[in-house]
């Protein structure tokens, strides 16, 4: 578990600008960042998950700044919403990537994979290439390979949105699951508010690179917001 | 008016197509009537050129040179065009442009420079203590290499700026280092794209001739190389010797680009999955 603390962070990537944004996610916490296409939450993701520097502001991850821990040390777990598997290695060699990369034995690594493998119905396609797999099975491919190393934050930037409605139903359980076994944080990115009441612990609504509200899930379409939010919420 | 943009639309596609169809008639021409020339002229008369002992000197040198070249050419390329597509060192751009100068010079002129490099004091330093580089097989290396470095730098980094870097990004977050992203990411996501590389620059290095002369002079059986031998066979009056090697030089190049085409091909299923934003 880690608990993310972003202070004043703005970035601007090609014509995009992400406003400054204050936010602090508790450990062990699931939190959603919801807003329309093109409004900066894989940016977001990305800054927190320390891809690149901000022009202003900090990201701390347990208190210290996420761009000063090593990736190899930072203890998280990223999904892209394109799933971006190693298209040269097989769904077992990507799931054991880390794992080998920290030098864990051949044993232990296969003893890991095996066991995600079998948690997400992946196992039967372990010898296959990701070009040859269904958008679910890569997606959970992708989710597996990011939990081999036991995260502490685990960042996943639409994780649903090309799933069918009962793949998406059991991914849902799936990520309560993980949630519960590795007490770990997350953070997702959705456009979808169905799918941040369900699942997260809370909401934070970003519209065109300003975060504009954050609150608990369960409130989310109960409070009331700007226009802007009103407008995205579809309540005006 | 739909339909006259329509039109407009097919006639200039129309245009498009007979261009292209007019260079490869010029392209099948040109190629053509040198095959013409040697089965004109009797192929027992081509086989025998070919099993001469000039013609497989010069086929033992071009390939020996070009294969050492250009695998030193790419050892070369890989970390540099790493360098200026992935990281930040200073100078980056200035670089890059200084190294694809050489691409926009003549090669005679490249060859000049070599010659004068060497032949200079430093040049006869390295004569006296042993490394004999002008007028020597070592030379025609050295002019593959200065043709041919930023020709393949430039086809590595076209192959590196086309890996997503998320890919090198998950991987660091899995705990790989920047030199484990390079080696187990990198090259192998984009090994088709190498090996096509490589192909292409030794085809360039078989066929280079400018540098060389400049550099290193074509001494028969010496420093013969088999764009050197057509030059020396077409200056004594052997012109059915030289229409035999150019056959060959062709079937070379014809292979390395049926080769590099092959190599190509699994690319985009590769790409498929990454490209899937």
């Amino acid at each position: 578990m880690s608990k993310i603390e972003i202070k004043d962070f703005s970035v601007r990537r090609g014509l995009f600008e992400l406003k400054p944004v204050n936010l602090t996610i508790n450990e062990g916490e699931i939190f959603a960042i919801l807003g329309h296409t093109g409004s900066g939450k894989t940016v977001l993701l990305e800054a927190i998950g320390g891809m690149f520097p901000g022009d202003t502001g900090q990201i701390l991850c347990d208190g210290i700044e996420v761009l000063k821990i090593p990736a190899s040390d930072r203890k998280l777990g990223f999904v892209y919403q394109s799933h971006v598997l190693f298209p040269h290695m097989k769904v077992r060699e990507n799931i054991e990537y880390g794992m080998k990369m920290n030098h864990f034995s051949k044993e232990k690594r296969r003893a890991v994979s095996e066991k995600l493998m079998k948690m997400f119905s992946i196992y039967h396609i372990k010898d296959q290439y990701p070009g040859t797999i269904s958008g679910g099975e890569s997606q959970r491919t992708a989710i597996a390979r990011a939990l081999a190393l036991e995260p502490h934050i685990l960042l996943l930037d639409e994780p649903f949105s090309a799933l069918d409605p009962s793949t998406r139903n059991n991914l849902y359980e799936e990520i309560r699951k993980i949630h519960e076994k590795f007490h770990c944080t997350i953070v997702f990115v959705t456009h979808d508010f169905a799918e941040a009441e369900r699942l997260a612990d809370r909401v934070g609504i970003l519209l065109d690179g300003e975060l504009l509200a954050v609150t608990k899930a369960k409130e989310l379409m109960k409070k009331e917001y700007c226009d802007k939010v009103e407008l995205f919420l579809g309540r005006k | 008016m739909k339909l006259l943009n329509k039109k407009s639309n097919s006639g200039r596609k129309d245009i498009f197509s007979q261009i292209t169809i007019i260079i490869a008639l010029l392209v099948i021409f040109f190629i053509g009537s040198a095959i013409f020339a040697i089965v004109a002229g009797g192929l027992s008369g081509f086989w025998e050129n070919l099993k001469s002992k000039e013609v497989l000197f010069s086929l033992k040198m071009s390939v020996v040179t070009a294969t050492i070249s250009s695998t030193i050419v790419m050892v070369l390329a890989l970390p540099t065009a790493y360098a200026l597509t992935r990281t930040t060192m200073p100078f980056k751009r200035l670089s890059g442009l200084i190294i694809e100068l050489t691409l926009s010079l003549p090669f005679i002129l490249l060859g000049l420079s070599l010659l004068i490099i060497f032949a200079s004091p430093f040049g006869k330093w390295l004569k006296f203590h042993g490394v004999k580089i002008i007028f020597s097989p070592l030379g025609i290396i050295m002019a593959h290499l200065l043709v041919n470095l930023p020709y393949a730098i430039r086809l590595v980094k076209t192959a590196f700026e086309g890996i997503d870097r998320r890919l090198e990004f998950i991987a660091e977050t899995l705990g790989a280092t920047s030199f484990q992203c390079f080696r187990t990411i990198m090259i192998p996501v984009c090994r088709t794209n190498l090996v096509s590389a490589f192909i292409l620059t030794w085809s360039r290095a078989m066929g280079e001739f400018g540098a060389t002369l400049m550099f290193v002079g074509i001494t028969r059986l010496k420093t013969e190389t088999l764009p050197g031998s057509i030059y020396l066979n077409i200056s004594t009056g052997n012109n059915e010797a030289a229409m035999s090697t150019a056959v060959l030089i062709l079937i070379i190049s014809g292979t390395a680009l049926f080769l590099s085409q092959l190599a190509g091909r699994n690319k985009i299923e590769q790409r498929r999955q990454v490209d899937d934003r």
